[in-house]
């Protein structure tokens, strides 16, 4: 070495600014990161936060594969023996099972934020269209990856997607057998092949097209959505189910993010205009909404139509993930248990969509009088005095939960333990960047 | 037109030949993705009539690979019967409400699904009860194997009417067609 260093820290810096310089001509020069010195609001934050959710994934399914196997015999039994006696292999699934899980529901999410909030507009159009492929890719991701294990609940689903594939109109007949290839053989390794690298290999590319170049790493929330996931995987781990058996049947609900479409199915009407349609037109709109909502305004007060539409479109998916969840089990057979009455679904589900949007659109084009002064820009001390008593009401109303299910009996303590120390770790890396801001200004 | 632009066509069009020539043997590669060999029909022995006697059925599994992995897949169970008045059928076993396999009720002359009780009729695979009897037609019958057979009695499968754990076009063909004497 040519030159001499006084101190470690010295060469250290040194060799950081070395690699800085030549990362420089690498693509990496082209995002900025940056470590907020202050808290930031966790809504704008959601999409990054999907995207690290993503990145564990991608971690902990790779470990995965190490020892899952796609094949109808043994894909049942290699999951089992993750589960149940390679070491560590219990964390590993469930990690990967819970964070799919969130993946989703950030996703979710991060779309209503930003379509309230009008951030389609402003040129974001490629961003907003990228990202609703991403969502969707998103779905497809979890759903191919939770046909994997081939339990009851895996082969409903796989009928449920493949008869919706099956019956979509023109395409879906030589769709389809690309999918199912000779059988339930050639599936399970197929939809391994997309599980594992066509579709995340699509998000990544679509991903470069779709993260900003400033990347804000906040540790305390990406801290505090992992530690969620340990949590939740702790108090509601993972099951294995029943092995498939076509011979057996047994009442089974599929994935949150598929009860809905199971609904419409569950009505007995024909497949593909009940299961696919919906799904199909939720899809078109959000793809064409930038397009069609050309007004400059961007908060959702000022757009009542395109409000009124979103509100609707929750109460949509919530009525019908609802009636997907319901069972009756005053019935005697499995048939009658997930029957549902197609009138009453259909009357329940298209009156609540029409009322919340009626509602909402009156609510927000009734004139409002004497508009209020604007206020003014300085934030008074107290601003975020309501968001911090809603958090700590959730807070308090979460750990109260924790504990009943921890005196319970818990299913699995130590990843509730290991999420619980990623919380806390998160909060004091929050405290601390706090004071350290605090002592800076004075 | 100058002699450079010409030339330059010329080179344009040769071109455009060359990157044809090239790609044009690509243009069966869509016969990739499917398994051909898996929806081939072919002509397989299945039992001997004499074998068979009213309410009697035979499962198989069809086309045969000799692959027990493959054999034994649902999308390759059949069940061949014999109806309580003497009628040969061959069906798919995979139920066209969500896929499970339904099993003869000789006694009752019915085919009964274990999931959810779909219930079809044994002369012509038609579900007359449970979700599968709700979806609207041709969703609702089990796929037929056409049948052959010969002077010996020897019954062979000889391909498939219907599409697999979705249905069969029924109402205007008439079982017996898919049943064969040679
Ligand atoms: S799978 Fe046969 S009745 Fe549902």
């Amino acid at each position: 070495m040519s030159k001499e260093y006084r101190t470690f820290r010295e060469a250290i810096d040194a060799l950081i600014k070395w690699t800085v310089e030549r990362l420089e001509r690498t693509p990496f020069a082209a995002f900025k990161f940056t470590f907020p010195k202050q808290y930031i609001s966790p809504f704008g934050y959601l999409g990054t936060l999907t995207a690290i959710v993503f990145l564990i994934l991608g971690v902990s399914g790779a470990i995965l594969m190490f020892y899952y196997t796609p094949s109808i015999d043994t894909a049942f039994a290699s999951v089992r023996e993750i589960q149940e006696s390679v070491p560590f292999g219990f964390v590993m699934r469930q990690i990967h099972y819970h964070a799919s899980n969130f993946m989703v529901l950030l996703a979710v999410f991060h779309l209503y934020y930003q379509y309230f909030s009008g951030r389609y507009k402003i040129k974001n159009e490629v961003l907003w269209v990228t990202g609703i492929i991403l969502g969707i890719l998103t779905v497809l991701e979890a759903y191919t990856g939770y046909n994997l294990i081939l339990n009851q609940r895996a082969m409903l689903a796989i009928n449920i997607g493949m008869g919706l594939t099956f019956s979509a109109p023109v395409l879906g007949p030589s769709i389809a057998p690309i999918l199912m290839g000779g059988g339930y053989f050639d599936l399970i390794v197929r939809f391994y092949a997309l599980h594992v690298f066509i579709i995340p290999l699509l998000l990544l590319l679509l991903l470069t097209v779709h993260i900003p170049r400033a990347l804000i790493i906040d540790m305390p929330m990406i801290l505090g959505v992992i530690g969620a996931i340990f949590v939740t995987a702790g108090m509601f781990p993972a099951e294995l189910g029943l092995r498939f058996d076509p011979t057996k049947g047994s009442v089974e609900v599929p994935e949150w993010y598929l009860t809905s479409i199971y609904a419409f199915l569950r009505t007995g009407s024909e497949r593909f205009w009940a299961g696919a349609l919906l799904p199909l037109l939720f899809a078109i709109f959000f793809l064409i909404v930038p397009f069609v909502d050309k007004s400059k305004k961007l908060s959702w007060r000022d757009r009542p139509f395109f409000a009124a539409m979103g509100i609707a479109s929750i109460l949509m998916i919530i009525v019908t993930t609802v009636w997907g969840f319901y069972v009756d089990f005053s019935k005697l057979t499995v048939f009658e248990q997930l029957y549902v009455e197609p009138v009453i679904y259909y009357s329940s589900f298209g009156i609540i969509t029409l009322i919340s949007f009626f509602f909402t659109y009156r609510y927000l084009t009734k004139p409002r009088g004497r508009p209020t002064p604007a206020k003014p820009l300085v934030l008074s001390p107290r601003a975020g005095t309501a968001g911090v008593v809603i958090t700590l009401l959730l807070v308090v109303a979460f750990s109260w939960l924790a504990v009943l299910t921890y005196l319970e009996n818990m299913p699995n303590i130590s990843m509730f333990n290991m999420g619980m120390s990623m919380i806390m770790l998160g909060l004091m890396l929050h405290i601390y960047r706090h004071t350290a801001s605090a002592a800076a200004k004075t | 037109m100058s002699v450079q632009t010409k030339r330059r066509n010329v080179l344009r069009a040769l071109l455009s030949v060359a990157v044809l020539a090239v790609l044009a043997p690509f243009s069966g590669l869509a016969r990739y993705f499917y398994r051909e060999s898996a929806s081939q029909s072919q002509r397989q022995k299945i039992a001997n009539v004499n074998d068979l006697k009213p309410g009697s059925y035979v499962f198989f599994s069809y086309p045969r690979t000799g692959d027990p992995k493959i054999d034994g897949d649902p999308f390759r169970q059949y069940i061949l019967l014999m109806t309580r008045d003497g009628k040969i059928r061959a069906y798919s076993r995979v139920c066209v409400h969500l896929w499970c396999l339904p099993t003869y009720a000789s006694d009752r002359g019915l085919l009964v699904c274990p999931c959810h009780g779909s219930i079809y009729r044994e002369e012509d695979g038609v579900a007359i009860a449970g979700p599968a009897s709700l979806q609207p037609y041709p969703y609702n019958a089990l796929p037929m194997v056409k049948l052959e057979i010969d002077g010996n009695g020897d019954i062979y499968a000889v391909g498939i009417d219907g599409r697999i754990g979705l249905g069969r076009e029924w109402r205007n063909r008439s079982p017996d067609e898919n049943v064969v004497r040679v």
